[in-house]
């Protein structure tokens, strides 16, 4: 009697032990993100003690050999490039999702979706290599300009962003009542009037968590942008000029980066950190203010 | 304007829209292939060794880099994520832990993957000396799919109904051995699948390995804190520094054998899917 209680107890203990290790395993996702944080933080501490926060934020004057770090240019090329890049996806990403939900015929479907899964696992490189060699000629030859810049980035963007915001977008269509859909067409709607009077509104939160996650794909995206934004330490909203982001910018010089230099380009790091974090609030934002409306 | 008219008019917008999709997929595939493939099938290219300087020059020790790398990520990786994702699914409670949990896996979803590179850097590669090596890279890759993998694992437990539980645990079996004996002996398909699509991400991965594993070898790596250069980092590293009078073809090899990597990947991944979800549907039939 006493020995089976205290296999019990043992057996009690292990279980207990076990959910701990469980937990544990999911509490590093948390000790992940603080470690990210900290030792970003802790490298790009001496530009901002050095260098100052105005020279830095406030300055669009790069040039590591006389000591001037500027980034006000990449910062701009991010957002622009961005910006760019959304502006062309969002409407072909949300109308990619509504084609599959509602106009593909039933046996394209699936295809469709696949594709559209496929394009988000081709790799960044070669999506790059893709703008450099077919891209770049063809915007040289119709703005005959070099071809390498802001809306070739945003071209390569495009592609990048559109597997995100066309996939969740799809799935939010799904995920409205099929009786929603079937009601408003039972009133003698038409698809469009459907699609548009009833679904759009529907879905609206959706929508705008996968454009939000599509625009952190775009802002975080390296190598693609690397080669064909021309690489210019230059502050322009000219589309046709070459120019940086922070993510190229930071992959060309960390090899040679020193001291406060490469100080300094861990404080762009943090300013990706801080875009993200600002993305991840405004969809938590969207989907409360959802859950305040239901 | 009538409705109808209005109508066809979107019906022809969005057919277009969903086309041109498809049409980006198929040109980006078929330009790289179109450039690379000869090269890429070549036994002289895919089983050569690299040259820093002359022509002529393989990739082996960069495809070798590539699925090393993928497995050390996954032998980091899985234990954890499979860990996380049985706590999530089996155990999680609604409360301030579980979703601090999820906010951080949200960030690090969508974190850029240079600032991944960045962190592997200074934390593996300098704070802990191991140098630029394929460790480095395996842990960086394991935080950067930590999200992905355990949400999929996670679905995965899901599915598996509830009625296994409450039938293993009416025969007395505890909470755990439920979950050791039947609930993830269930969720193992799934659990497979949601396997092996991360792999073509971390193949294709090349922002956070360029500052992590390296770019450039000779020798197929054997230890894994040696230096490897995985194919995407290289191809970068060909690319934009040109060294080989070559490189152009080297770089149109490297990412059509690349593409084809990824591809086979995302179509095992599928195909297991598929395998799975039959087996469940005749599962179900069976009355099992």
């Amino acid at each position: 009697m006493r020995e089976s209680l205290a296999r019990s107890l043992i057996k009690g203990d292990k279980e207990a032990y076990m959910k701990l290790l469980l937990l544990a395993c999911a509490s590093l996702s948390i000790l992940g993100i603080l470690l990210i944080f900290l030792f970003i933080t802790r490298e790009s501490i001496p530009a901002f003690v050095h260098i100052g926060f105005k020279n830095m934020f406030l300055s669009a004057h790069w040039s590591p050999i006389t000591g001037h770090f500027g980034m006000v240019g990449f910062i701009v090329g991010t957002l622009f490039t961005t910006v760019i890049a959304i502006v062309i996806s969002a409407p072909l990403g949300i109308g990619t999702a509504l084609y599959i939900d509602q106009i593909a015929p039933e046996w394209l479907r699936t295809p469709v979706r696949r594709g559209v899964e496929l394009l988000a696992g081709i790799p960044s490189i070669v999506i790059g290599w893709f703008g450099l060699i077919t891209l770049v000629p063809i915007v040289a030859r119709i703005t005959n300009t070099s071809g390498y810049g802001i809306l070739t980035a945003s071209l390569v963007l495009v592609v990048m962003a559109l597997p995100t915001i066309t996939t969740l977008s799809a799935e939010t269509l799904k995920s409205i009542p099929q009786e929603l859909k079937e009601g408003s067409a039972a009133m003698g709607a038409t698809r469009w009037q459907t699609m548009y009077r009833v679904m759009l509104p529907a879905a609206r939160e959706g929508l705008m968590v996968a454009t939000i996650l599509g625009m952190g794909r775009a802002i975080g995206e390296t190598m693609a942008v690397q080669m064909v934004i021309g690489g210019a330490r230059q502050l322009t909203v000219n589309p046709f000029q070459p120019t940086s982001t922070l993510t190229t910018r930071i992959l060309t010089e960390m090899g040679e980066a020193t001291g406060d230099w490469r100080s300094a380009l861990f404080a762009m790091a943090l300013v990706l950190l801080l875009l993200s974090m600002i993305l991840i609030i405004s969809i938590r934002l969207v989907s409360r203010q959802r859950r305040v409306a239901a | 304007m009538s409705a109808r008219k209005a109508d066809r008019i979107a019906t022809f917008v969005f057919t277009l829209l969903g086309f041109i999709s498809i049409g980006i997929l198929l040109f980006i595939i078929l330009e790289v292939l179109g450039r690379g493939l000869l090269t890429a099938i070549n036994p002289k290219f895919f089983l050569g060794k690299p040259e820093a300087m002359n022509p002529g020059g393989g990739i082996l020790p960069m495809i070798v880099s590539s699925l090393y790398l993928a497995v050390l990520t996954l032998i980091v990786a899985l234990p954890i994520s499979v860990g996380a994702a049985i706590y999530m699914a089996e155990f999680a409670r609604k409360g301030r832990l579980v979703s601090s949990i999820r906010f951080s896996l949200d960030s690090l979803a969508t974190l850029p993957s240079i600032v991944f590179g960045l962190f592997g850097m200074t934390l593996f590669v300098v704070y802990f000396r191991w140098g630029m090596a394929l460790m480095a890279g395996a842990f960086t890759l394991a935080l950067l799919n930590l999200p992905i993998l355990l949400r999929s694992t996670e679905e995965a437990i899901k599915l598996v109904p509830q009625t296994y539980r409450e039938a293993s645990m009416s025969l007395g079996a505890s909470r755990w051995t439920t979950i050791r004996q039947i609930v993830i002996p269930s969720a193992m398909p799934g659990i497979i699948t949601a396997t092996i699509l991360p792999i073509g991400r971390i193949m294709g991965e090349s922002a956070a390995i360029v500052l992590t594993v390296g770019t450039f070898i000779r020798n197929i790596p054997v230890n894994p804190f040696s230096m490897g250069a995985p194919l995407a980092g290289y191809i970068w590293f060909a690319q934009s520094e040109g060294l080989t009078p070559d490189y152009r073809k080297i770089v149109n090899g490297g990412a059509a054998f690349l593409l084809l990597l990824v591809l086979v990947v995302y179509f095992l991944a599928r195909y297991a899917g598929r395998k799975y979800q039959e087996k469940k549907l005749m599962g179900a039939r069976d009355g099992k």
